[in-house]
């Protein structure tokens, strides 16, 4: 009901919508679908809420957008420089392959933590009016991979410079990186109720972020790893690690190579995403409300 | 009389840190809250400090669900939590306008049309395309009040922000609360400004320790909680 195209004293008891429930019952297994249709009907609210994430990252900064360029480019050259004097590699495609992996990870990274500190950052704007509290972990996830694109133009020189291919093949970036945010935004929305009742949450989560840097194919490839140890439990226990797959994509994409990933790869990594979604989505509409009273 | 929310003995008590559960103190928070806000009713809420007044707004804008007890409601409810509460530092005063028209589930178009009257009504002239830190406080509650009874939700809860203007804006919000209930809106407010409640409330509650303690004509209730004070 809008209020004020309806003159005073006119409508009936009969006209106006019936009294609803503030938190009225919802049973677990719509939830899923509850969170999907609560962010298309703000469509309009995260658009706004991400082109202000984005106009205030670099809002004071001379570079800007740059630097979104500039930090995987940087890192890049410090992790070329480790790896081609130090360790001896002679690779010259290794630049892009760090740069792919440097996206790709921290865009999984950001996704996660932006997504599971989203209910105690944002707490001033859901005391305004009653808004899905979903929307503001998925603006956080949306800036960010927003971001991760706007970094990948870094890598437009390499394709020139090292002949590379371009082809069909380039869609699967974008693919890739929206299984990244999407498996990050998932466990985030796991993560966020607990993590305002007990704030050690997020200092673990940021533990295993920097941790998983190096357990993720950043610094390393998907057939260094596949070269040392093959077949075998070491495979399975990797493919748990739900940036692993993701990212062998991407570089595969960029550099029309194709890494030997096995079929149980590909499942665990679609496998991972959509059970964080789903449970993501149980448990954040079932906790966040009433977690809120604790920040 | 259309009832606009309703309340069923509603309960929420804050969790007490882990570090004075010990000492056995009492949870703040509100107790058995029965209410009902009619349609085109101001209903002022008085009472301590830390009565649990803030609370209550914010069960009623469904920021947090009450511990026990119901909360049913009709169209759209908006909560203008103190003074600069909500809004982003960083942002212009205009840019918070479209934000706050966002939450309000409010497309870009229909903000568009609104900006204006919003941006008049403040009267902050050129402050409007500045960041909203650089504003004082009482720049800060005039766009508030601006931007929350622009977009005339059913139903407007203000806590504790119409007394922190100068004389002559706190004539104009009370006028624009006025309209707002004119074209069938209803305002439950929170204030310490007996003055202010007693001109422009229907009814008055008052609350203590969380719990009502009397509710009825507005010179009634506030000479009950200056008893209540003394």
């Amino acid at each position: 009901m809008c209020a004020g195209k309806i003159p005073p004293n006119m409508e009936s008891e009969q006209g106006m919508e019936p009294l609803t429930p503030l938190w009225g019952k919802r049973s677990t297994l719509r939830l899923p679908f509850i969170v999907m249709m609560d962010i298309i009907r703000s469509r309009n609210l995260l658009r706004l809420l991400v082109k202000r994430d984005l106009s205030a990252r670099y809002r004071r900064a001379y570079l800007g957008y740059a630097w979104a360029v500039l930090e995987p480019l940087l890192l890049a050259i410090v992790y070329t420089f480790i790896f081609t004097i130090l360790v001896g590699s002679t690779d010259p495609l290794y630049p892009v392959k760090i740069i792919t992996g440097i996206i790709g990870w921290t865009l999984f990274a950001r996704s996660l933590t932006s997504s599971a500190k989203s209910l105690s950052s944002s707490i001033n704007l859901f005391q305004f009016a009653r808004v899905p509290k979903t929307v503001f972990a998925t603006s956080g996830v949306l800036t960010n991979a927003v971001l991760a694109i706007i970094s990948l133009t870094c890598l437009i020189p390499f394709f020139f410079i090292h002949d590379l291919p371009i082809t069909l093949n380039l869609i699967l970036v974008p693919f890739w990186l929206i299984v990244l945010s999407f498996t990050g935004w998932g466990i985030g929305l796991m993560l966020a109720p607990i993590s305002c009742k007990v704030p050690d949450v997020l200092n673990l989560v940021n533990f295993l972020i920097r941790a998983g840097f190096f357990l993720s194919p950043v610094m390393w490839t998907y057939d260094m790893f596949d070269n040392r140890f093959g077949e075998g439990w070491h495979a399975i226990v990797a493919h748990l690690n739900p940036s692993v797959v993701p990212i062998t994509g991407m570089r595969d994409a960029i550099l029309g190579t194709s890494s030997a990933i096995p079929n149980y790869g590909y499942l665990m990594c679609f496998g991972i995403a959509l059970l964080s979604y789903f449970f993501g989505a149980i448990i954040f509409e079932r906790n966040a409300h009433r977690a809120v009273v604790n920040v | 009389m259309t009832v606009v929310m309703h309340l069923e003995d509603i309960t929420l008590s804050y969790p007490i840190d882990r570090r004075y559960r010990k000492e056995n103190i009492q949870p703040s928070g509100v107790r058995n809250i029965s209410l009902k806000v009619e349609q085109s009713e101001v209903l002022g809420i008085i009472g301590r400090n830390g009565s649990g007044k803030s609370t209550l707004l914010k069960m009623m804008a469904g920021v947090f669900p009450p511990d026990s007890g119901n909360i049913s409601t009709r169209g759209s409810v908006s909560l203008l939590a103190g003074v600069g509460v909500g809004f982003n530092k960083e942002l212009t005063g205009r840019e918070n306008a479209y934000l706050y028209g966002a939450l309000m589930g409010r497309t870009k178009t229909q903000i568009d049309d609104l900006i204006e009257e919003i941006q008049d009504f403040a009267e902050i002239s050129h402050h409007f395309d500045r960041p909203m830190r650089t504003y004082s406080s009482g720049m800060k509650a005039r766009l508030g009040i601006s931007v929350a009874t622009a977009f005339k939700p059913d139903l407007l809860l203000i806590d504790e922000v119409l007394g922190v203007g100068d004389a002559s804006f706190r004539k104009k919000s009370e006028e624009r609360v006025k309209d707002l209930i004119a074209s069938s809106g209803s305002v439950v407010m929170v204030s310490h400004s007996m003055g202010l409640l007693a001109k422009i409330c229907t009814r008055i509650i008052v609350l203590d320790d969380g719990r009502i303690k009397f509710q009825g004509e507005p010179k009634k209730a506030i000479e009950y909680y200056n008893k209540l004070l003394s």
